[in-house]
């Protein structure tokens, strides 16, 4: 049996907790996080757009710099990056702050006690909105209905259905499934990818406190030890939201390429191959 | 005390995409140590490859996750 919650430092919980009840909602700490997230998101995004101007001055130009990098990276992928470069951007910069979201201090330590079977148990206020599985499912799915819609818009419903089949056309019984699976499991990848790597981030932290904690008395320099890994969680956060965010062009990119008989790296420098290997860029 | 060692036992899972990612990242190493001005072109296929391969870790590391703490 797992150790009992009140007597480990570690707290680990892999769903999110209810706080309270509206009705049928149950608002978890979660969606504090996400909301908190939206909340930040919005307010910059205000605050940054009511200042700009067309000369930026170098605060302007730190905002601005990394997001014409990602900006320049999707409209090397195809030439109707315009209608999906939005969606990709701000898929990595709300996956950004719900990552970085977990890494102030006070989230997840600061919560109500509240009794359960096993004693008490603390219930956090905010949990970084990426460490909840139906978060990460959620932004997923908008990945997988905009890459399914722009297959079938570029194909047809009935041209969709013929890519799923393949090309030899006798190979179709078998390449179908195939092809519906790797479509679906999409799906499970990427939003297993975020929440696995953020949660697990989460779980190294905690241990990792515990652990130095534990042993203070007789390394009283042990405190630093989490930091460092403070720090890798930041850059881990920051990586996980680009390959989100990278992913969802390469699905885009593949659904929308694959009309043209192939030849997707006509004007692409970043695709991944059908089976999400990446495939050589040709410049 | 068994999920315990299933957990364990899950978590072998994690040596095929530590092996694939050292291979990843070497090559990629090597392509940029001979052609320096490729590290844009190399990087997003790079940082795909590098996700794709590391999901499947993350799978094992979700199974035991819950295998440990869920009841």
């Amino acid at each position: 049996m797992p150790l009992a919650a009140s007597e480990s430092l570690i707290h680990v919980s892999i769903k999110a907790e209810t706080l309270f009840t509206i009705g049928p909602l149950h608002f978890t700490n979660s969606m504090v996080g996400a909301l908190l997230a939206s909340a930040i998101l919005l307010v910059a995004s205000w605050w940054f757009l009511r200042r700009a101007a067309m000369v930026p001055n170098r605060f302007q130009t730190a905002f601005e710099l990394p997001i014409e990098w990602l900006a320049g990276i999707v409209a090397g992928s195809t030439s109707r990056w315009r209608s999906y470069v939005a969606l990709v951007i701000g898929l990595f910069l709300m996956i950004l702050i719900a990552n970085w979201l977990g890494l102030l201090p006070g989230v997840g330590t600061i919560g109500l006690v509240r009794e359960s079977e096993g004693g008490k148990e603390l219930v956090p206020f905010v949990r970084p909105a990426s460490a909840d599985l139906n978060f990460t499912l959620g932004l997923a799915i908008i990945t997988f209905v905009v890459f399914v819609w722009w297959g079938v818009r570029l194909h047809g419903p009935l041209g969709y259905l013929k890519e799923l089949a393949g090309e030899p056309r006798y190979m179709a019984p078998l390449m179908f499934p195939i092809h519906l699976i790797s479509e679906l499991s999409r799906l499970v990848s990427l939003s297993m990818r975020l929440f696995g790597n953020v949660f697990a981030g989460e779980v190294l932290l905690a241990t990792m406190l515990a652990l130095t904690t534990a042993v203070l008395f007789v390394l009283p320099l042990a405190f630093f030890i989490p930091a460092i890994f403070l720090g890798l969680e930041l850059l881990f956060g920051f990586v996980q939201a680009l390959v989100f965010a990278l992913l969802t062009m390469a699905y885009i990119t593949l659904a929308i390429a694959e009309r043209q008989g192939g030849h997707a790296h006509d004007e692409s420098a970043a695709a991944a191959g059908p089976d999400g290997a990446p495939a050589p860029a040709h410049a | 005390m068994n999920s315990n060692l299933a957990a364990g036992l899950a978590m072998i899972g994690a040596i095929g995409p530590g092996i694939g990612l050292g291979i990843g990242f070497s090559k990629a190493m090597e392509a940029l140590g001979r052609n320096p001005e490729a590290s844009g072109t190399i990087f997003v296929p790079y940082i795909l490859g590098l996700a794709l391969t590391e999901a499947i870790g993350i799978y094992c590391f979700v199974v035991s996750l819950i295998l440990i703490f869920t009841k």
